[in-house]
Order: structure tokens, then C-alpha cells, then sequence
């Protein structure tokens, strides 16, 4: 809770120091923010914060662990999206208000007990980003991703609030906790309540990406920025799919039965969808996006167990796919890839050790080889949803399969070695983005098997 | 643990040091972990087992269990004693003066001593799926140039029959709650259930033996790759996949034994005869051995189905000599290319004349992969294809046309290609550490020959403890 106060006053305060127009002042505003959110947030059972009746937002141990992770991609956008920003040094102080109010939305969707904060969080983080997407002014493709992620996010917002509306109607309350106790004692309507979770999985199959709601994605992701492609990728991701997994999760567990069967659905196209569709892409980001529906569909296993017992898979896939997604769209901004084309990437890895290294582990972690951290991210998940929903679990093999061959087409394609790609240099924020997104991919499993 | 670690930290020290270093630190670090193995030879007694590292089990059920029994050893041992040879056979070639070779080959050694050492399955799935990194990195980077094609087959052949077994560990581990070896093997399955787990470690395995129809990848692969890459590919990787049969997949689902050894052995006699009829044509001489390959595998994949100590005894002669052969007739082949700039059979001839001693050395490991008594072969297919016989006889019958269509394989290769009229030439003889190679192969071969009673017996304990699963499992269905 003080956490998101932190960060919501380091954004304002942000706005105003832009005004200065130095982008370091900016940059050390903005981190010192982050770091005091992160440390505050990591203290939280250690100290009795003077907030803590505040009922509406709450954080047990597992929401301060994907807290955390999304502060710290945060940071990392931050810190890795500097030398980008730092060209438009008027508008910096925007960009980081921006990021910055869109992360108090992540947490509030992360941390929410009450469908009214879970609204609220997910328009703060939804609206700031409406405007990151176009913040390339004279880029036609912005402007066309930026259009068309609000039109059709604003409509994915009605749906969810007729939703939420006739969840209300079903069982009188906004409260996921008095709402699971109506739901278990049976006194609801059933038609209202039914309708209102389908449209409410809707709505959050919008915002996660997943088939059959991912059109948004590659155009969206393509128009904007790399950074805020990153930050849709992750933070976003990250917190809608913690809001996903504690509203079907935790509050409809016992409807189970009766919305499992539209999930099963949507993750079994999604694994294909995603990949299939990356084969035959050229531009990088349409790829990150295809590959991140399939993704999806992975980190929607967690919502199968229909218990707590997945929530620990669930974040080290995030942290794993997080890490590697960020390391690739910062290779991308390093190695200036302005037109945005797979072909750039030619020989990258091999003229430059460093960025070869980070680029071979982040898309072996993707594709799930082991021993790094998004093989057991996935092993995990396919653990958990074995005994009970095996077809999918070999479905999920197969595409992991056919995602193998599109992250080793990209891997063979930078580590060539007979070009004349030059070498790059990296600048110091980008060395230490790529340093931390090593360190997660390869060692963050370790946290969750120690 | 040291085992490990110490060629992590040599591939480490290759890649931070300059490229004219590595051939000194390779070979050093090479001797090093072979003295470092001789050592835990010295101290091992093989009725009991060693544990190198052990811990609780800690999230998904894994644990960080390593050990290993007689068996282990001898593939530690296996592995210690061929990356020097690899090595030195190297030694003049252009690739031994590159640091990231030298890394990547010291990598590879991690995964496999971490492999024949894991007593957890999930540390068994993913040292299996780290050696692919560094082979594929071998190959990708020092192979034939436009060898993508050959590098994706390859790959992704290798990972989608791994992600079998990474389903048939799931299975096994969910039903254990737990992926240590002890706790996999003892969870009591039904036939069925264990048919299907077995189906799912054997879409790994067939895949990289490989059996007969899953080799399709194996002879370009060979062919696309630099020598080393096909030294380190059919000496030691392939033998991963036999140490799986024996040490996990059969001991782990002995259950589905009874119905499951019938395809196995099937296809694996296709293989041997067909590997062999194939390797009769073949005008490359890459190809050829590969093929030879896929015939001598079969046998051993055979007669590891087998499920018996016998078998299992002449599978492990059969191991270590096919790993020495492969690595004395691929250096043959490369010298054959290098030197004369084709692999044709078809354009070389009469080299015998040109180069004595070549001529002399390649005709000892031609002879050892003919399997003449008092080579180590000799023992192995003997003892491999009387055990089939027994199982069979039209199955042993037909396991035995391997040694003589071996033999017209490969006498026709030398013939072609040493006798006759030249066809070039000049021939630079063997350099020493080439016939050094040879020596050290022949004399290892020789050796193993004449005592191959040592290795049967030194790994005689662990195999039976290993076939007791059957026998138990036996009496409880009876």
C-alpha cells in the first residue's frame, strides 16, 4: 500500500521535474522511487504500515512476490528504455509519469479484494498506456496501434464492467470474498452469475492476449515503442494474469466445472495460434507478440489446478518469460533496430560475445530448455495440470516444439557467422538491463526450488 | 561434485583467455579430469555406490542428488578418457587453436559427466537437454557452411524426443511426488500405464541411438559436421541415450517389459542388417561410417532390450568399443578429406602406397570395427548376439549377417580407397599425434579384448541389482 503511494507521488513529481528538462534528474527520480516502492514493498510484514486498515488492498505473500517482479520490470524498463527517452528529453518526464501510473494500476490489480479497486486498477493501468502506444506522433503505425488498442480495449472495458455489473446483480456484492460465499452456499442467480463470468473471461482473455481475443497484439505491439512493447509484454501481462488467476482461481473455484471448458479452449488455440503465426513473420516485434500469445496460453495452465497450489509456477514462468522478453527488446533498441526487421539481427551475436550470450539464453529459456528459468516455469505448470488435463499437456509439448524451431530460427539467424554486421556499442544502461535479465534467467528458478 | 566442476571451470577459463592459449589449457584440463576420474576409480568399490551430492527434495519435486554405481562409473570413466583422445586427434587442426571450441567441448563434458552421474530425474532430463546447446553450437559455428538445414533437423528431431521423456518423467514423478531415483522406481504401475512411459522415454532414445526408422537425421548431420563435432556425436552422445535404457528407462518401467522389447528388438535388428546394406553402397566415406553406425547401435539397443545381465555385460563392451572405433574411423575419414579434399570413395585409391603408416593404422581400426578376436568388439557382438540367439534364433541369425556384412562394408571401404592405382599424387603421412590417436585406440582396444572380464566383472553387481526390478516385479504378478 505505501508502496503505490511511493509510486504515484514519484510519477507527480516526476511530471514537474521534467519541466527542468534534464533527463538524468529524471532517471535518478525515477529509480530512486522504484527502489524505495521495491524496499518498502519487500519489508511489508516487517513494519505496521500506517495504511493497513485500508481493506481494498491487500498483500499476502504470493502478491508481494509478483508485486515485486513488477516493480522490478519496471525498473528495467526504465533504466533500459533511458537511452530512447533521453533523444526526446521535453516529453521525458511524461514517458516515466506514464510508466509509472500504469505500474500503481498493476499493483492495484495485483493487490485488490473488491471487483470496484480491480476496475479501478485495471483502467489505471490500461489508460496510460492508450497513450504510450501513440507517443510516436509522426509514425503512422503508432497512431494505428494506439487507435486500435483503445477502441477495442475500451470496448473489452464495457464488456467486463456489464460483467461485473451482473455479478453484482447475482450475488449483491462487490467484495471476492463475499462473493465466494454466496457463490458456496448457493444463493445466486445462476443466469446473471454465469453470463457475468463468461463475460468477464472475455474481457480478461482481451487483456492477457490470449485466442480467441489476441488480434489487438501484433499491431499493437509493432506501433509502439519498444519500451512500452516491453512493458505491455511484462508488467502488464503479469498483473492481468494475477488478477485472472485470483478472480477464477480463487473466487469462482467451485463454478470451475462450467467455465474451465471456455478456458480449455482458449489455451489450446492459443499454443498454436501464437507460434504458427510467428513462422512466417519478418518484423521482430509482430514476432515477440505472436510468440507471447502462445506464452499466454502457457501461463494459463496455472488457471486449470483450480487451486493456490500453481501460483508459485505461475510467477517463475512471468519471471522467465519477463526476463527474456526484455532482454530481446533491449538487444533490439542496442543494436538500433529502428526498421524494426528479424533480418537486422544477422551476425549480431557472433560480432558481439556479450549480446550472442544473452540473446542464445533468452530464447533457449523460451523455448523451454533446460536449465534455465523458463523450463521450469513451463515444467512446472505442465506438473501442475497433468494428473487431471493431460491432452492438453501433450498439445502444450507439441507447440513447445514448434516454438523451439522459431526461437532457434532467430538464435541460428544472430549467431551467424560469414556477415558483415558490425559490432555495437552497448551503453552502460543497457549492460546493466541485460546483466539483471541474465541473472534472472539463468538463476531465477533457484529462489523457487531452494 | 568436483567431477563437474572441474571442466566447468576449465571451459570457463578457455573462454576468458586468448585463442592461443586453449590447445595448452584443453589438454591440461583434459588430462586433469582424466586423472581426477582415475582417481574415483581407485577409491570405488563396485558392490556399493558413491554419492557425490545429495539434498532434500526442494520445489517441483526435484532434488540435487548425484551419484554413481559401477556402471556410472564406467560412462564417467568412458567420457573422461575419450575427450582427451578427441583432443589430441585435434591438435593440428585449425579448430584447436579456437577458444569457444575448446569451451563448448569442455561444456559438453559437464553435460555428460552430469548426466551419467544424475540420480534425480529432472537433473537426468536436463543435463540430457544441455548437451544439445554445446554440440549444436559445434556444429552450427564449425561445421559445413550451409548446414542450417541439417542443424534444424537435427535439433529439433533430438528436442521433440526429449519432450516424450519430459512427459513419461512427469507421469513417473507425479505419481512418486518426487523425482529421485529410488522414489521413481519404486512406483508400482500397471502394464499399460508403464507401456506407454516406456513408449515415452523410448521417443528420446530410438531418436538418439538412433534406431531404424528415427535416423534419418544422423548421416547428414554427420557428414555437415567437423570432425570433433562427429567424434564428440557418435562417441559419446549416442551413448547417453544406451546409458538411459539401461540405468532409467527399463529398471524405472519394467512393468511394460514383456511388450515393449518386441518392437525395440525388431527394429533394431532392421537397423543392424539395413544400416549395413546401405553402408555397402554408399560411395562417401562419412556416410558409410555413419551407416556402420546405425547397424552397430542396433545391436547394442537389441540387446539392452534383452533385460538380462549377459546382455547388458556385452552392451557395455560393445559401448566402449563402439565409441573407440567411431573416433579411430572418423579420424581416418577426416584425413582421407582433409588431405585429399574428397570423401568420394569413387576418387581415391592406392593411398596405401603413399602412405604406409596411415595405411597400416587405418587397416588395425578397420579390423577392430571387423570385430577379429582379441578386439573388444570380438567379446561384445559375441556376446550381444548369442544372447539374441537365445532369445530368438531367427532374431540372432539375422543379428549375425552384421559381422559379415560388416566386413564387406568395410573392407570395401579400405580397399577402395588404400589399394588400387593412385589417383593423386602426394599424401602427407600421419602426423604424431595422429598416430598417436591410433596407438592409444589400438592398444585400449586390445586391451578391453584380452580382458574384457575386468569390465564384466567390475560391472557385473550394479547390473544385477538393476535387473532385480524385473524379477520382483515378476513374482509379485505371478
Amino acid at each position: 500500500m505505501d508502496a503505490l503511494i511511493v509510486i504515484f507521488l514519484t510519477g507527480l513529481i516526476g511530471l514537474f521535474v521534467g519541466m527542468l528538462k534534464k533527463p538524468y534528474l529524471n532517471l535518478l527520480v525515477t529509480m530512486l522511487g522504484l527502489v524505495l516502492a521495491f524496499f518498502l514493498q519487500l519489508n511489508n510484514g516487517f513494519y505496521t504500515s500506517p495504511l493497513s486498515s485500508y481493506q481494498v488492498l491487500e498483500f499476502n505473500i504470493s502478491q508481494l512476490y509478483f508485486s515485486l517482479v513488477a516493480i522490478a520490470f519496471c525498473m528495467l524498463i526504465v533504466l533500459g528504455g533511458f537511452n530512447y527517452f533521453k533523444r526526446d528529453s521535453i516529453h521525458i518526464g511524461d514517458y516515466y509519469g506514464l510508466l509509472l501510473f500504469s505500474l500503481c494500476g498493476a499493483i492495484c490489480l495485483i493487490g485488490f479484494t473488491d471487483l470496484f479497486m480491480f476496475f479501478l486498477g485495471l483502467e489505471i493501468l490500461s489508460i496510460p498506456i492508450y497513450v504510450m502506444v501513440g507517443i510516436k506522433k509522426q509514425d503512422v503505425l503508432s497512431a494505428e496501434a494506439s487507435i486500435k488498442y483503445f477502441f477495442t480495449g475500451a470496448f473489452a472495458t464495457a464488456i467486463l464492467l456489464f460483467g461485473i455489473a451482473l455479478l453484482y446483480g447475482a450475488t449483491g456484492s462487490f467484495n471476492l470474498i463475499e462473493i465466494r460465499g454466496a457463490i458456496q452456499a448457493g444463493e445466486y442467480q445462476a443466469t446473471f452469475l454465469f453470463i457475468g463470468i463468461l463475460f468477464i473471461l472475455g474481457a480478461f482473455l482481451f487483456k492477457v492476449g490470449a485466442v480467441p481475443f489476441h488480434f489487438w497484439g501484433p499491431d499493437v505491439y509493432q506501433g509502439s515503442p519498444e519500451i512500452v512493447t516491453a512493458f505491455m509484454a511484462t508488467v502488464v501481462k503479469l498483473a492481468a494474469l494475477m488478477a485472472f488467476y485470483k478472480l477464477f482461481n480463487g473466487t469462482f473455484q467451485e463454478l470451475g466445472h462450467f467455465w474451465i471448458g471456455a478456458l480449455y479452449f482458449a489455451i489450446g488455440l492459443s499454443l498454436f495460434v501464437g507460434y504458427l503465426g510467428a513462422l512466417k513473420q519478418t518484423k521482430f516485434k509482430r514476432l515477440l507478440a505472436y510468440s507471447s500469445i502462445s506464452n499466454t496460453g502457457y501461463a494459463l495452465f496455472a488457471l486449470l489446478s483450480l487451486s493456490n497450489s500453481s501460483l508459485g509456477s505461475l510467477w517463475i514462468f512471468l519471471v522467465g518469460y519477463g526476463c527474456a522478453t526484455i532482454a530481446l527488446l533491449t538487444i533490439s533498441m542496442a543494436i538500433h533496430n529502428d526498421n524494426d526487421e528479424i533480418s537486422s539481427f544477422k551476425g549480431i551475436g557472433y560480432k558481439n560475445p556479450f549480446i550472442g550470450f544473452i540473446m542464445i539464453i533468452s530464447l533457449l529459456s523460451l523455448a523451454g530448455i533446460p536449465p534455465l528459468t523458463g523450463f521450469f516455469g513451463k515444467f512446472a505448470l505442465l506438473m501442475n495440470a497433468y494428473s487431471q488435463h493431460l491432452y492438453l499437456v501433450i498439445l502444450a509439448l507439441i507447440s513447445s516444439a514448434v516454438g523451439a524451431f522459431l526461437y532457434l530460427r532467430l538464435m541460428v539467424l544472430s549467431l551467424s557467422k560469414d556477415t558483415e554486421a558490425e559490432s555495437v556499442s552497448i551503453s552502460i544502461w543497457h549492460y546493466i538491463v541485460l546483466g539483471v535479465c541474465a541473472s534472472g534467467i539463468l538463476g531465477a528458478w533457484l529462489i523457487v526450488a531452494i | 561434485m568436483e567431477l563437474l566442476i572441474l571442466p566447468l571451470v576449465i571451459g570457463l577459463i578457455s573462454l576468458i583467455l586468448p585463442s592461443n592459449w586453449s590447445k595448452l589449457i584443453g589438454g591440461v584440463g583434459a588430462i586433469a579430469s582424466l586423472a581426477l576420474a582415475c582417481v574415483h576409480l581407485s577409491g570405488f568399490d563396485p558392490l556399493t555406490q558413491t554419492i557425490l551430492a545429495s539434498s532434500n527434495k526442494m520445489a517441483f519435486g526435484l532434488t540435487f542428488n548425484f551419484g554413481y554405481d559401477a556402471f556410472g562409473l564406467v560412462m564417467v570413466m568412458l567420457t573422461n578418457a575419450i575427450i582427451p583422445i578427441i583432443l589430441l586427434s585435434n591438435w593440428n587442426r585449425e579448430l584447436a587453436n579456437n577458444k569457444l571450441f575448446t569451451a563448448l567441448v569442455f561444456f559438453m563434458q559437464v553435460g555428460l559427466l552430469g548426466l551419467f552421474t544424475a540420480q534425480d530425474g529432472m537433473l537426468f532430463y536436463i543435463f540430457w537437454e544441455f548437451t544439445l546447446i554445446p554440440i549444436f553450437l559445434i556444429l552450427y559455428w564449425f561445421g559445413a557452411k550451409e548446414n542450417n538445414k541439417v542443424l534444424f533437423k537435427f535439433f529439433l528431431y533430438t528436442l521433440i524426443g526429449s519432450l516424450g521423456m519430459l512427459l513419461a518423467l512427469i507421469a513417473l514423478g507425479s505419481s512418486a511426488n518426487s523425482f529421485a531415483y529410488a522414489d521413481l522406481k519404486n512406483v508400482q504401475l500397471t502394464q499399460e500405464v508403464a507401456c506407454w512411459i516406456m513408449s515415452g522415454f523410448l521417443l528420446a532414445f530410438a531418436i538418439k541411438i538412433p534406431l531404424f526408422p528415427f535416423h534419418t537425421w544422423q548421416p547428414a548431420t554427420y557428414t555437415s559436421s567437423p570432425m570433433a563435432g562427429t567424434m564428440l556425436l557418435s562417441a559419446l552422445m549416442l551413448k547417453m541415450a544406451l546409458f538411459g535404457m539401461i540405468k532409467w528407462m527399463l529398471p524405472l518401467t519394467s512393468e511394460g517389459i514383456e511388450i515393449m522389447k518386441w518392437p525395440v528388438i525388431i527394429l533394431g535388428t532392421i537397423g543392424i542388417v539395413y544400416g549395413a546394406i546401405i553402408a555397402i553402397k554408399q560411395n562417401d566415406i562419412k556416410t558409410l561410417f555413419a551407416f556402420a553406425s546405425i547397424s552397430h547401435l542396433g545391436l547394442i539397443a537389441a540387446g539392452i532390450m534383452l533385460f538380462n545381465t549377459a546382455a547388458w555385460s556385452g552392451a557395455v563392451i560393445q559401448i566402449i568399443n563402439h565409441s573407440l572405433i567411431s573416433i579411430g574411423l572418423f579420424l581416418a575419414a577426416d584425413i582421407l578429406e582433409k588431405r585429399t579434399g574428397t570423401r568420394q570413395l569413387s576418387e581415391l585409391g592406392g593411398i596405401a602406397k603413399l602412405a604406409p603408416r596411415f595405411g597400416f593404422w587405418f587397416a588395425v581400426t578397420v579390423f577392430a570395427a571387423l570385430s577379429i578376436p582379441f578386439s573388444a568388439g570380438f567379446i561384445g557382438e559375441f556376446i550381444l548376439i548369442k544372447e539374441l540367439f537365445t532369445f530368438h534364433s531367427i532374431i540372432g541369425i539375422l543379428a549375425a549377417t552384421s559381422l559379415i556384412l560388416g566386413a564387406v562394408y568395410m573392407l570395401r571401404s579400405y580397399q577402395l580407397s588404400m589399394f588400387g592405382t593412385p589417383k593423386i599424387s602426394a599424401f602427407e603421412d600421419l602426423s604424431w599425434n595422429e598416430m598417436a590417436v591410433f596407438i592409444i585406440l589400438s592398444l585400449l582396444i586390445l586391451g578391453i579384448g584380452l580382458f574384457s572380464s575386468l569390465i564384466i566383472e567390475y560391472t557385473e553387481p550394479t547390473f544385477r541389482i538393476l535387473t532385480e526390478t524385473l524379477t520382483s516385479n515378476q513374482q509379485i504378478i505371478e
